[in-house]
């Protein structure tokens, strides 16, 4: 019996391992990478191990581009994008979870196939709507833009969260006295945290790794996301790949460090209640 | 989660919020109009700028333009080179986009075919310049001038002399050199063949459709599946299926390999030189002619144009004007490398004598041709992506090369119409 529950734990190690291997081992490569020599980047025989007396590349990324900004540029389209899309989204999903209308299938309906539209046959009519209405070139175009083609997701994932929750909630609230803003906000809002917090990270994702937009609608350099800049490194006929892997890289560890914040609030979401005294 | 937890992280998100919508509303204001105070800035878009070898020289220039007067400020517009045509395409569709943009062949025949090119016939005085007449001839369109050559590199056959003492003179003997020099880590050859690298792989497959006798039209009718053609296009199978090349590797991989020694040779534009030498200064590399049946070979022409929605036309043409005198040339062509520019330039005897190839390179300037459909140069891009989809998926097994050229025939006519 022990030795059997001592090998069960062994092997969930083993998945684990092997898991964390398949997640880490590319931002693993890539850092090896920029620390590797050409030379020694093309040998036979692959280098697994970092080259630490190149760490300087990284001191030299962040010297000789404008990486610092770009990151900046980043962070405040995803944080916007993220708020934009959950502050839209949960009325939305509330709507679609709760009331009834003509046509919210339809809606529904219409929401999943956003989905299936790729960024380039957007950008054009986009490209148009923002020329007229001012917003190319600033990051809040570029905020709108990334909302606008994250939504449907978050809107379907909070749709879900809502629908999990019986009415018989809302109609106690509703008996003490809660208008249906009180409802949704005091009552039900906290309930899906989790959820939220799900579509938060994925808004921010999106909008942080985004880049058709981006090269589109921007272009003052001192404006560009992160997404573009690295891409800028690409040279018609040379390429710095070392320079490349380590602003890659540091492009990389922001959302990680955001993820790692979001990922409290997801279990603890999915926690709560679960022991009731 | 407890109602205040939630309440904070609420209370946290709409300060973001308002955080975000204020820093976010800031955009940065435009320059001056033209005919106001102060010097009028203008953007170039240039792809160049993004190369590491190239890149700082070019921007040495524009230094050099914004400080040998004070009307006009150039500042480069930045876009990455793996989507700098259609970017720019889609900028200049929406009635917005760089005032200077340095164009490649394709994405100049479409923008200038769409009317969004600015018209240089009032604005040049050509009779003024020594045009080179190979590469200048194509700047027309419609019969109206839309831009200046920035950049004129011919394709030649750059190899690693240490590797293969001996170049080939022959395309059997191409072969040969690239079976025997694949061994271990270190390939005979490389060239592109993935559909992301599409402009690439239409550069690459150029030379030996035209190398081979073919022409991808006869100036009013599209001839993809003429025989010719089909067999430039299985040479170059040829040379996939005898895994000689890094199957797999990008333009930037594969660069850095031949400038490491680990290929041996590579079919590339004089701008290459620059990079290479820049990637590896002592590496030992030759050019010579590409050795295939037909002597004629891709030529990269990119032309220097004015954004036809510019407000500050005048000054992109204040910049055009100054790029085209004598002491900028030399300076411009130093920068690019293997390239001729717009004007007719001599080297120096330093640089030939430093760079022999050099003049091997500009000697195959007549039997140059420009990577565009003949007739078709607007509609290049799609007739582009519809032959490099079906060489690829020849590559790759699913049909034989004179099928792949039959449906992209069939589909291009389909699209220009005919």
């Amino acid at each position: 019996m022990k030795t059997r529950a001592r090998f069960g734990v062994t092997f969930r190690m083993l998945a684990v391992l092997v898991v964390l291997g398949v997640v880490a081992f590319p931002l693993y490569w890539m850092f090896v990478t920029a620390l590797t020599g050409d030379e020694a980047l093309f040998s036979g025989t692959p280098q697994f191990l970092p080259d630490l007396s190149r760490i300087g590349v990284f001191a030299d990324a962040l010297a000789q581009g404008d990486v610092l900004r770009w990151l900046l540029n980043s962070f405040i389209v995803a944080t916007g994008t993220m708020v934009v899309a959950i502050a839209f989204g949960i009325p939305l999903a509330y709507a679609l979870s709760r009331f009834s209308f003509a046509g919210k299938f339809l809606v529904a309906l219409a929401l999943f196939f956003t989905q299936m539209l790729p960024e380039a046959l957007l950008v054009v009519p986009l490209f148009a709507i923002f020329r007229e209405t001012g917003l190319l070139n600033s990051l809040l175009g570029l905020i709108l833009a990334d909302a606008a083609f994250v939504l449907p997701v978050v809107a379907l994932i909070l749709m879900g969260a809502f629908n999990g929750i019986p009415r018989e909630v809302d109609e106690a609230a509703r008996v003490d006295g809660a208008r249906p803003a009180g409802v949704l906000f005091r009552i039900l809002v906290p309930l899906i945290t989790p959820a939220i917090a799900a579509g938060a990270v994925i808004a921010f994702f999106t909008a942080w790794n985004e880049y058709v937009f981006a090269v589109t609608f921007i272009y003052d350099k001192e404006l560009q996301p992160a997404s573009v800049g690295v891409a800028g490194y690409i040279g018609e006929q040379d390429t710095s790949i070392q320079t490349i892997m380590a602003v890659a890289l540091i492009f990389t560890l922001p959302a990680v460090a955001f993820y790692l914040f979001a990922q409290k609030y997801v279990v603890a979401g999915m926690t709560a209640g679960a022991v009731k005294g | 989660m407890s109602s205040r937890a939630a309440r904070r992280l609420l209370t946290t998100a709409g300060a973001l919020a308002a955080a975000t919508t204020v820093i976010a509303g800031c955009s940065s204001g435009g320059s001056p109009t033209e005919g106001s105070a102060g010097p009028v800035t203008i953007t170039l878009a240039a792809s160049t700028l993004g190369d590491p070898g190239r890149g700082p020289g070019l921007q040495a220039l524009i230094d050099d333009f914004n400080a040998d007067q004070d009307e006009v400020k150039v500042e480069p517009a930045s876009v990455p080179y793996p989507t700098f045509g259609q970017t720019v395409l889609t900028q200049l569709g929406g009635g917005e986009g760089p005032d200077l943009i340095r164009f490649d062949m394709p994405e100049f025949e479409a923008a200038a075919s769409a009317g969004l090119l600015e018209p240089l016939d009032e604005r040049l005085d050509v009779d003024a310049l020594d045009l080179l007449p190979g590469p200048d001839k194509y700047m027309t369109v419609d019969d109206h001038r839309y831009g200046v050559i920035f950049e004129a590199a011919n394709y030649g056959l750059f190899y690693n002399a240490d590797l293969i003492p001996n170049p080939p003179t022959t395309f059997d003997e191409f072969v040969q050199v690239a079976t025997s020099t694949t061994s271990g880590d270190v390939y005979g050859l490389a060239f592109r063949q993935t559909q992301a690298e599409e402009a690439g792989v239409w550069q690459d497959i150029f030379n030996y459709v035209y190398g081979f006798g073919g022409e991808w039209s006869d100036g009013e009718k599209l001839t993809l599946n003429s025989p010719k053609v089909v067999a430039g296009l299985e040479a170059f199978q040829q040379l996939y299926d005898a895994n000689v090349i890094p199957k797999g590797a990008d333009a930037a991989t594969f660069r850095k390999m031949f400038a490491q020694g680990k290929v041996g040779m590579e079919l590339n534009n004089g701008g290459y030189a620059t990079a290479t030498v820049n990637a590896n200064p002592d590496l030992n590399f030759d050019v010579v002619r590409i050795p295939f049946p037909v002597e004629k070979q891709g030529a990269l022409l990119a032309p220097i144009v004015i954004n036809g929605n510019s407000a500050h036309k005048d000054a992109a043409m204040t910049f055009i004007n100054w790029l085209l005198e004598p002491e900028q040339q030399q300076q411009l062509q130093s920068v690019l490398g293997a390239s001729s520019v717009a004007t007719v330039t001599e080297r120096s005897a330093e640089s030939l004598a430093e760079a022999p190839y050099l003049a091997v390179l500009d000697e195959l300037t007549e039997t140059g041709v420009p990577q565009v459909v003949l007739g078709f140069g607007a509609e290049t891009p799609d007739i582009r992506r519809i032959v490099v989809t079906e060489v690829l998926a020849a590559l790759q097994g699913t049909q034989d090369m004179k099928t792949a050229m039959d449906k992209a025939q069939e589909q291009a006519t389909a699209l220009v119409g005919g």
